[in-house]
């Protein structure tokens, strides 16, 4: 490493996805380690910009929840945020001098909801009226609806005869990292992906009900007995989860040395469930757009640039070389 | 909807451990008052002048249910407590007591005097909750599952605590140093009885031994001791000689029986016999009248009101008032006071041993009803005498305008003793807690009587209710005799449920399953002593006992025992047949058409050598502790076999404890009871610990105590309620693994904490020492979010002067309009308002000066204005109005959290939820992180087992069960054995089944680095409380007084001692740090 000159660090990560939904996304990034992987799972949980309710002006409150009870619910409403990317934060908005309240940096909501039978009023995310079409509550209903009447949004409050509730929000862009209702990630995880060699010949060496018990042994279905030529087999290795528990048993048996695996350095699977804000597919864009401009932060400041000299190579390998 | 009237049987429950507060005043209220008038003596005021004797009594009390002070008379509108906790008045009904006025033996007249007004206590007879089903509460503005048993004073809620006494009409051996000091000669032996009138007022008697050997009768007769040698006393009661008392004295001792199994008696008795005999001879008393003349001589004096009677019937007077008040009859109380005098010299020979006051099995309790009918009772006697001298003083001035002969100039005199101060004395009483009276009342504190029932959360409201007080006199003493835990009070009193620290000990709280006996049966039909009795007399004597008549004596153990029913000799039972006896009384406790109450306590003593004072002792009085166990002696007709049984009875039974095992017992004692639940020995709140079986015992004290300080959510009427502090959970849960007492007493109406998913792993270093992590992300979702509800009451009458009072109203100004921001136009603030300090928050208008006075908000904190009550029922307009506050209170750091198993932390930080470690297959970030060091040496197993089977729980979508000792309710020989197997690898097992690790750990990665954390970390979900002590609240207070040096305690905070729970040895003291450290805390 010391004095190698012009040695490149460049790697060429490659992505797989295997499997897509609008709130979820199973894909495999190879090529890579875990300092990117991990910032990838970060900028997607704290980072992906996303439009949230954000101040909530009340005119008539007379349901059971009070005030800021309400203004909380409103905020952790998931809004569809396509916009969110091309939007402003509100502080660096110029066109309204930072008061947030423009259609460049806002999206202004009303709700107006009383009850007026014995029958109870359930004030839901339906009842938010939007000024922008394109920012709305989420509708969970599509997906695979049973009787879509059902779907009616989520409550926000639920109302008695006589109970009203009025109200004026305003939503803002932000970040999971500000408030945790910005995040548009519900769940981001990732894997390393396990390697699983099975030492054939010591398998052999035991009798079937010791496989059998040693294949029992892991809690999640890893391995599996072929019913014809009862060999173990490896099924599913990334049901894996580096839990030892097979290894702890051939170790009990007496058979140390009877699997060995290995969590490959360089590949991850990345499972990516979505608020429903973005699309989880978008949330990954939206992720690697954050990322870079992250890193085009890093690399454009003047202190980069001073830095050069004293860091050389490392400059280089930022600036993409 | 349609669950309410499920609701309203599962409130069953939770009704029961309220009903001896309730039942108490009920008999107050039913009966109580009307024995108790009948108990206080008439008084008569003799004219010389016109030589006319008046006589005046009281009879017929009537209590009415709290109505409005009406504007008009006609209508009668009904007070509902929210109306007096929301006005801050009093819930009480008027009182009105007839007097009767009699000239010579002319007709009585009888008049209505007003004696002011009684509180009332909620769900009694008189209030109009009682009876109303959860819909018709709601409707009143009351929590659905309301139980009562308390007052509303000024708008606070006052509870009765209950307290200890000793067992009433029990004659008790008692060994103190300080008997020694009452007079030269006396040794420190006495037998003691506290004899218990009918109105339940009460009296207490001993019998000290002297030197020389002979007794002395001492009793208190206005707050002075009066000793009489037991020979006068005994010659007084009834016509005798002195060979009969002398065989009576000696009849407990025979010489056939030697020094055998039993024998109470030796030749000494008939010694001491000679020598109380002596004494009479030595004080020339040798007839029943010289005895009553001796005795009525000196007492003339202290006697009020005997001072123009003869000295016969003054003696007789101090026979009948002060001893053995539960006695009427005069043999009777021969025939106790010689039972007395042989336990007495049996406890000088040591053939039986002192009994323990300190001990469940010689203690009874104190309920409100009781201390309110006591009370009162002291309150009009002293009416009545005092109306007796304004009436005499009249006499004596010779008036002119005064005609004694007319009742109207009579009612006129008395009406200078107002009566309404009557109702406002009981009031008083209940509003501070303290006794005003002369003769004590025969109790052992002045104050201290009652307290708030604070609703901080329901756990804490409902402990009030089933907290037993040992006494105020016994907190200050140095010995640790009376905080021990004795097993007597096992299945009473709970072992875990006591606070540690100053009360230790002291303060305890009854088990679930104990209650305390009543003046109502279980239908709530009034029991009628009287007949009682008979019927259980007449089965003794239908089992062969012999029936104590006049004159003849009765031999004494081992031979016979004595019967005790009540504290009366009954009679005795020969001892070969009292086995038997007994066994036969259970049996008839159990059938509902005997006549015998289902909660007759047969306490046989047996014989033994220096044992316990042998006989059979029955108790059929109000107030005594009792718990119900299974009876499996008794031949099973259905499910008719679940008997009540008390702690003196206890002792002596042999109980086994479900599990199927013979607890050791063998065959020589084989066992007729059986516990119903192993439960059953724990209190509600000490119930809700999960598994506490398998917890270290200190640790489920100390959960008893957090549980009691949790921000819960407090009240579901939150929104009608006026407290000056409430706390308020924003998002509580019910928690995943729950016991059977959950469910029980309805505690999901009132939930305390949350499901957290818990990490235990070291990370980042913030979680060191007790502090936690919090999950930022996880706060901001809403968890542990909460308020603080305050509430400020504005009373115009009240603050101003009478000069002013009319003058001020609720007005905001015109001219200066800078308060106009938060004062709407009617000078009160506007509802969502949030109110910085020093803001107005209502403003004042003074007619009279033409001025507007602001009130500003005090404090270093902005509030919310949630809720704005005003009282309209007033003629002069708006004079009072409540405002209350919202303080919000989201987690911040260095608020206190703690799961339920005594395990409390600080939190530390709010770490962002991306750099908290994740699962690798669920994504799972944990919401809390402990420090593993929490565990080692605490062993708080039972907070493992809660993680793991919650995460079953939470896997399956079911609830686990988690209900402590439930091995031990197995029997023997049914089930399979695989149920028996340990409950960590039931658990174990159904986690792996769901593709976990079977001990609950995972492989979690460092949200920061991404790479596997070296170690599996073991995590899952467990049910925390957020307690009350708020950084913000403690940071207020302390720049509140500013000038209090950090780091200095103001020195009345200071403790010199610090008390332990009994259970550990002998509740030594220790000082300071002996424990290594100021800074390590539990």
């Amino acid at each position: 490493m010391e004095g190698g000159g012009g040695a490149s660090y460049q790697r060429f990560p490659v992505v797989k996805v295997r499997e897509t939904k609008d709130d979820y996304l199973k894909f495999e990034l190879r090529g890579t380690d875990a300092s990117v992987a991990n910032a990838l799972r970060r900028v997607m949980i704290a980072e992906v910009p996303t439009i949230a309710i954000d101040l909530v002006e009340i005119e008539v409150n007379s349901s059971v929840l009070n005030d800021e009870f309400i203004a909380h619910r409103l905020g952790l409403v998931p809004l569809t945020s396509d916009r969110a990317m091309s939007m402003r934060f509100s502080r660096d908005c110029d066109a309204c001098d930072g008061d947030g309240q423009c259609e460049f940096c806002s999206v202004e909501f009303h709700l107006r909801a009383k009850c007026m039978t014995d029958q109870t009023l359930d004030v839901t995310s339906k009842d938010l009226i939007s000024s922008d079409h394109t920012v709305v509550p989420v509708d969970f209903s599509d997906a695979l609806a049973d009787d879509s009447a059902e779907q009616k949004g989520i409550t926000i409050v639920k109302l008695r005869r006589g109970q009203e509730l009025r109200l004026r929000a305003i939503a803002r862009k932000g970040i999971g990292k500000d408030h945790a209702k910005w995040s548009p990630a519900a769940t981001v995880t990732f894997m390393y992906e396990p390697e699983i060699h099975i030492n054939e010949d010591l398998v052999e060496t035991l009798s079937l009900e010791e496989k059998q018990s040693w294949v029992e042994s892991s809690p999640t279905k890893v391995f599996d007995i072929n019913p014809n030529t009862e060999q173990v087999l490896v099924v599913d290795p990334e049901a894996y989860t580096y839990d030892e528990e097979v290894i702890k048993k051939a170790e009990a048996m007496g058979k140390p040395g009877l699997v060995e695996i290995y969590a490959k350095e360089d590949s991850f699977i990345f499972t990516v469930e979505s608020t429903g804000a973005i699309k989880a597919s978008q949330l990954v864009l939206n992720a690697i757009d954050v990322l870079k401009q992250k890193l085009d932060a890093v690399r454009l400041s003047e202190d980069t640039v001073e830095a050069d000299d004293q860091f050389g190579e490392l400059g280089a390998h930022m600036r993409g070389g | 909807m349609g669950a309410t009237k499920a609701d309203a049987a599962d409130y069953g429950a939770l009704r029961e451990l309220f009903r001896h507060h309730i039942e108490s005043f009920d008999h107050l209220v039913d009966r109580g008052l009307e024995t108790m008038l009948d108990k206080i003596k008439p008084v008569q005021i003799f004219d010389p002048s016109s030589d006319k004797t008046l006589k005046i009594w009281f009879a017929k009390p009537e209590v009415y249910q709290p109505q409005k002070e009406g504007s008009s008379k006609t209508s009668h509108d009904a007070l509902l407590p929210f109306e007096c906790r929301q006005a801050k008045t009093s819930y009480a009904g008027k009182f009105v007591v007839h007097l009767y006025f009699q000239y010579d033996d002319k007709v009585a007249v009888h008049e209505k005097f007003n004696f002011g007004h009684l509180p009332i206590m909620l769900k009694s007879k008189l209030c109009y909750l009682n009876g109303a089903d959860p819909q018709k509460l709601v409707s009143w503005k009351e929590e659905s599952s309301e139980m009562g048993g308390y007052f509303i004073l000024n708008g606070l809620e006052r509870v009765v605590r209950l307290l200890i006494l000793p067992k009433r009409n029990y004659p008790m051996s008692m060994v103190r140093n300080s008997f020694r000091d009452r007079r030269e000669g006396y040794t420190d032996k006495a037998v003691v009885i506290r004899c218990v009138r009918e109105d339940q007022s009460s009296v207490t008697v001993k019998l000290y031994y002297l030197q020389n050997g002979s007794a002395r009768l001492g009793f208190w007769i206005q707050a002075r001791e009066y000793l009489l040698p037991v020979g006068v006393v005994l010659k007084a009661l009834i016509d005798t000689n002195d060979h009969e008392i002398y065989s009576s004295l000696t009849s407990c001792y025979s010489e056939k029986y030697g020094r055998g199994k039993g024998v109470v008696g030796n030749q000494l008795v008939s010694e001491r016999a000679k020598i109380i005999l002596d004494e009479l001879r030595d004080l020339t008393l040798f007839t029943r009248r010289q005895c009553l003349q001796h005795i009525g001589e000196h007492f003339q004096p202290v006697m009020d009101g005997l001072e123009n009677e003869s000295f016969i019937s003054v003696a007789s007077a101090v026979l009948q008032d002060y001893i053995f008040v539960h006695l009427n009859n005069n043999y009777d109380k021969f025939n106790l006071l010689i039972f007395m005098v042989q336990k007495l010299f049996s406890l000088i020979d040591q053939t039986s041993s002192p009994d323990n006051p300190d001990s469940l099995q010689n203690q009874e309790v104190l309920l409100p009803g009781h201390l309110i009918t006591i009370y009162l009772k002291d309150k009009l006697e002293d009416w009545l005498q005092k109306a007796k001298k304004l009436l005499q003083d009249e006499l004596k001035n010779k008036a002119k305008n005064f005609d004694f002969s007319s009742l109207a100039h009579v009612k006129k005199v008395m009406d200078k003793n107002p009566g309404r101060q009557i109702g406002s004395a009981i009031e008083n009483m209940l509003k501070t807690g303290r006794l005003v009276t002369q003769s004590g009342l025969d109790l052992q504190q002045r104050a201290g009587y009652t307290v708030q029932a604070e609703r901080l959360n329901f756990l804490r409201f409902l402990s009030h209710f089933r907290a037993v007080h040992r006494g105020a006199s016994f907190a200050g003493l140095r010995t640790t005799s009376v905080r021990k835990l004795l097993p007597e009070s096992w299945g009473f009193l709970c072992p875990v449920h006591t606070p540690d620290g100053e009360p230790c000990g002291l303060l305890n709280h009854m088990t679930c399953t104990c209650r305390i006996t009543s003046f109502f049966d279980s239908k709530g039909n009034f029991r009628d002593f009287v007949k009682i009795r008979t019927s259980i007399l007449n089965v003794l004597i239908g089992i062969g006992m012999t029936p104590s008549l006049p004159k003849i004596v009765q031999a004494g153990p081992p031979d016979v025992l004595s019967v005790l029913l009540d504290g009366r000799v009954v009679g005795s039972i020969p001892s070969a047949e009292v086995e038997k006896a007994v066994s036969y009384l259970r049996r008839l406790k159990l059938s509902t058409t005997s006549g015998i109450p289902d909660d007759l306590e047969v306490g046989y003593v047996p014989l033994s050598f220096g044992g316990a004072y042998p006989g059979l002792y029955l108790f059929t009085n109000p107030s005594r502790f009792a718990r119900p166990v299974r009876n499996i002696s008794a031949p099973v007709d259905g499910s008719q076999n679940i008997e009540l049984i008390g702690p003196f009875e206890q002792v002596f039974m042999e109980i086994r404890c479900p599990d199927g095992g013979d607890g050791g017992r063998r065959n020589e004692f084989p066992a007729t009871h059986e516990e119903i639940h192993p439960t059953g020995m724990l209190s509600v709140v000490a119930n809700l610990t999960p598994w506490s079986d398998h917890n270290q015992s200190p640790r489920n004290m100390y959960q008893c105590q957090m549980a009691k300080q949790t921000m819960a959510f407090s009240s579901q009427a939150i929104h009608f309620r006026a407290d000056q502090k409430l706390y308020h959970l924003q998002t509580p849960q019910t928690p995943i693994v729950r016991t059977g007492a959950y469910t029980k007493y309805c505690i999901d109406e009132f939930p305390t904490g949350t499901n957290a998913i818990v990490a235990v792993l070291a990370y980042s270093g913030y979680d060191m020492e007790d502090a936690m992590i919090l999950n930022k992300s996880s706060v901001e979702r809403g968890m542990f979010h909460g308020q603080i509800y305050q509430t400020e009451t504005i009373d115009l009458s009240e603050q101003s002067s009478k000069s002013d009072r009319e003058q001020r109203m609720f007005r905001r100004s015109n001219t200066d309009k800078s308060a106009h921001p938060w004062i709407d136009s009617d000078g009160l603030p506007y509802v969502g308002q949030m109110i910085r300090p020093n803001e107005p928050y209502c403003s004042v208008y003074n007619e009279v000066t033409t001025t507007t006075k602001n009130h500003l908000r005090k404090g270093s904190e902005s509030a919310i204005v949630d809720y704005v009550a005003v009282d309209t029922k007033t003629k002069k307009g708006l004079q009072k109005a409540n405002i209350r506050f919202r303080h919000p209170r989201n987690p911040v750091i260095g608020d206190k959290f703690s799961s339920r198993h005594g395990q409390k932390g600080v939190c530390s930080q709010l770490w962002p939820d991306v750099d908290m470690p994740f699962s690798g297959i669920t994504g799972m970030r944990p919401d809390l992180i402990i420090n593993p060091h929490a565990f080692p040496s605490r062993m708080t197993i039972a907070m493992l087992l809660e993680s793991i089977a919650a995460k079953v729980g939470s896997l399956d979508g079911e609830f686990v069960d988690a209900t402590p000792f439930a091995s031990s309710t197995k029997k023997a020989n049914g089930e399979e054995k695989s149920e028996s197997e340990l409950l960590v690898d039931q658990i174990g097992a159904k986690l792996r089944k769901k593709g976990f690790n079977y001990h609950g750990v995972e492989v979690l990665y460092s949200g920061v680095y991404g790479t596997e954390l070296t170690c599996e970390i073991f995590i899952g979900p467990v049910y925390y409380q957020r307690l009350r002590h708020m950084v913000s609240d403690k940071f207020q207070a302390s720049s509140l007084h500013w000038n209090s040096r950090p780091g200095h305690t103001p020195a009345h905070q200071r403790k010199k001692t610090r008390w332990r729970h009994p259970i550990w040895g002998d509740g030594t003291r220790f000082h300071g740090c002996t424990r290594g450290g100021v800074f390590i805390a539990r």
